[in-house]
């Protein structure tokens, strides 16, 4: 592996952003999981976590965006403008490449729903949302071997931790979608969480 | 029970034929009398005269928009639009609903004009059907209503004179704050529960079982039978060139009583309230707003005046609150009413509701925490304009209003002070919690 030098700094910044992305999806995936549940984190009131969702999403866009650009300004491998969105047509790594295209594609039209959701009905922005499950994968493997940062060291650790976390998250989410309350019963109980209603056994 | 208040250049007057002045209620002379002709059949068809039918669909689309008929279910939407947007509909397809839910515990207009001229809803509902081309007319009227009302018996007996060219059913709506919005009244009269459906399509698309579906508020519709038989002209007398027409309006007064008033747009609200014993008002029911009963003073009843400074006539409910009361302790229990009345279907309703309700009691409540106000801002500001329906919106338009105009009293309250002397509740707010039942 040689240095960071002019002709390898945007290749390095692609490898680098591409890293940061997975964590943030990874992230915003939980976070996602916890808002469909109702789930809290520590230190945050409920409905902040949707605002977290959103922001860390927003944040994972920029980063995908860098990611994407500086991979295809750079001049160490040649990948072209169309190679971004049409999958398995690049020269270098076509199929690995591809799956970030896939990717890529299914997150873009998670976004551009959920931009829109006022305007297209819950129903279509609700079947559309589901395809973050898809994406997210499709991104775990393009991110594993499209480069071979991951398949070794430290990173490969972080990789690992990602997917853990992904699956942990999503455990706690079917668990809960088996456990949770009936929509009616959801206000009064948190209500009473909050001491301005008697719970449900004291009526 | 009603008193009739027109605008101040408008003195009390005996109605001139069916045209006069109050236009919806019976005059006061008649209340007394069960036969008064809102209720009564042939009295009423000797004072207005048979349903004004025009015999084709879309003629009084026009007088409607010449009237200038606006909603009166509260949020003063143009009547022509809804018309002309369900008239595009194949003849015969489209669904008409009366909506008398009436879920504003502070609100009982609806209901006293259910009690006090059922003709003029009923007239209006086959005008509007008509209007539309409409093949279907639903009543959607609250169920507690039903043995106070005589509905059951009004429609045979309009059939005995020939009236309704429809028939019309009744569906009987749940007593809860949601059940009138639009989209959980086209829920509930398809056979689902009552509660607010995500939208789009908008119910004029795609409403009852799937239908373009025309809602409207049984006072717009009682509006709508006038402005067919006196005309778009007879309709301006009254209110202001851009908010023409009277209104309903139920008063409480500081001192506890409460009427339903028809009011001309346009009328002062010290003529509508007595502001000698009160504090603050509140307009436009719980997803209205409060002002300071001076400010109050120097207002008419007319969104162009309550708009800019944050709030609207809605339904028209105005409330004196006392100055013996804390208007944090009204406004603490009017918010954990709100929050119960959420259908926990949108996370920030569900979620954001009652942790504002929760930062409201602890406010209403002896020296709150010095973080709760600022909570609250960054609370109502997270669940705005999030909802499938306006129920977060109208709760934080009702509670940034109360933050605004009990200033002083927050600052008492910090002190560990409050400056009510009696805890004796004053707004209505439905005791018990929901469940699912409730719902339809």
């Amino acid at each position: 592996m040689s240095g960071i030098t002019s002709t390898t700094a945007l290749w390095y910044a692609s490898r680098a952003t591409g890293v940061v992305s997975l964590i943030l999806l990874s992230a915003v995936m939980i976070i996602g999981m916890l808002v469909n549940r109702q789930g809290r984190l520590p230190g945050l009131p409920r409905f902040a976590v949707l605002g977290l969702h959103r922001n860390l999403s927003l944040l994972a866009v920029a980063f995908v965006a860098v990611h994407v650009l500086t991979a295809v300004t750079d001049s160490f491998v040649s990948i072209s403008l169309a190679a971004i969105v049409i999958p398995f047509i690049s020269s270098y790594e076509p199929l690995w490449l591809g799956l970030g295209a896939v990717s890529l594609d299914l997150m873009a039209a998670v976004i551009v729903t959920s931009l829109l959701r006022r305007h297209i009905g819950r129903r279509v922005w609700r079947a559309v949302h589901w395809l973050a499950y898809a994406s997210w994968p499709v991104a775990v493997v393009h991110s594993i071997y499209s480069s071979h940062d991951m398949q070794s060291g430290p990173l490969l650790y972080l990789g690992l931790v990602c997917i853990a976390a992904v699956l942990g998250a999503l455990g706690w989410r079917l668990i809960r979608a088996r456990t949770g309350l009936p929509r009616a019963d959801r206000v009064p109980q948190l209500m009473a969480d909050r001491g301005l209603l008697a719970r449900a056994g004291d009526r | 029970m009603s008193p009739v208040i027109a605008g101040a250049t408008q003195a009390r007057q005996a109605p001139a034929g069916g045209g006069g002045f109050p236009r919806l209620l019976p005059p006061p002379t008649h209340l007394p009398n069960p036969s008064s002709p809102g209720a009564d059949l042939r009295a009423y068809l000797g004072l207005h005269g048979p349903v004004p039918y025009r015999d084709s669909a879309g003629a009084l689309i026009g007088e409607v928009r010449a009237a200038g008929l606006t909603g009166r279910g509260g949020a003063a939407f143009p009547v022509h639009r809804k018309l002309e947007a369900v008239a595009a509909a194949r003849p015969g397809r489209a669904i008409v609903v009366g909506n008398a839910a009436e879920g504003e515990p502070a609100s009982h207009k609806d209901e006293a004009l259910l009690f006090l001229a059922p003709h003029l809803i009923l007239d209006g509902l086959q005008l509007a059907a008509e209007a539309v081309g409409a093949g279907r007319a639903v009543l959607y009227v609250r169920g507690d209503l039903r043995a106070r009302t005589r509905l059951d018996d009004y429609l045979p007996e309009r059939d005995a004179y020939g009236l309704d060219r429809l028939p019309v059913e009744i569906v009987w709506s749940p007593h809860r704050f949601l059940a009138g919005e639009e989209s959980a009244l086209a829920s509930r009269v398809s056979g689902g529960p009552a509660v607010p459906q995500f939208t789009p399509p908008r119910v004029f698309e795609r409403g009852v079982d799937g239908r373009p579906t025309l809602v409207q508020n049984v006072e717009t519709l009682a509006h709508l039978a006038l402005i067919a038989r006196y005309g778009p002209g007879w309709f301006r007398a009254l209110g202001t060139p851009d908010e023409p027409g009277s209104m309903l309006c139920t008063l409480r007064q500081a001192s506890g009583s409460v009427d339903v008033a028809e009011a001309a747009i346009g009328t002062p609200l010290a003529t509508l309230l007595d502001l000698s014993a009160a504090g603050a008002v509140l307009v436009g029911g719980y997803h209205g707003a409060w002002l300071p009963a001076a400010q109050a003073a120097g207002l008419t009843l007319s969104n162009a005046q309550l708009r800019p400074i944050g709030a609207f006539t809605g339904a028209g409910v105005l409330a004196a609150l006392p100055t013996d009361r804390c208007g944090l302790i009204e406004s603490a229990r009017v918010a954990r009413y709100l929050a119960l009345e959420s259908a926990g279907q949108c996370g920030p309703c569900l979620n954001g509701l009652p942790s504002i309700a929760a930062a409201m009691a602890e406010l209403a409540d002896n020296r709150p925490h010095p973080r709760v106000l600022d909570d609250l801002g960054r609370w109502a500001g997270l669940v705005e304009g999030r909802g499938a329906c306006h129920h977060p919106d109208g709760t934080v338009r009702f509670l940034r209003s109360a933050l605004r105009v009990f200033g002083p009293e927050i600052r008492l309250h910090q002190q560990g002070r409050c400056s009510a002397a009696t805890a004796r509740p004053f707004l209505p707010v439905p005791a018990g919690p929901s469940t699912e039942a409730d719902w339809s």
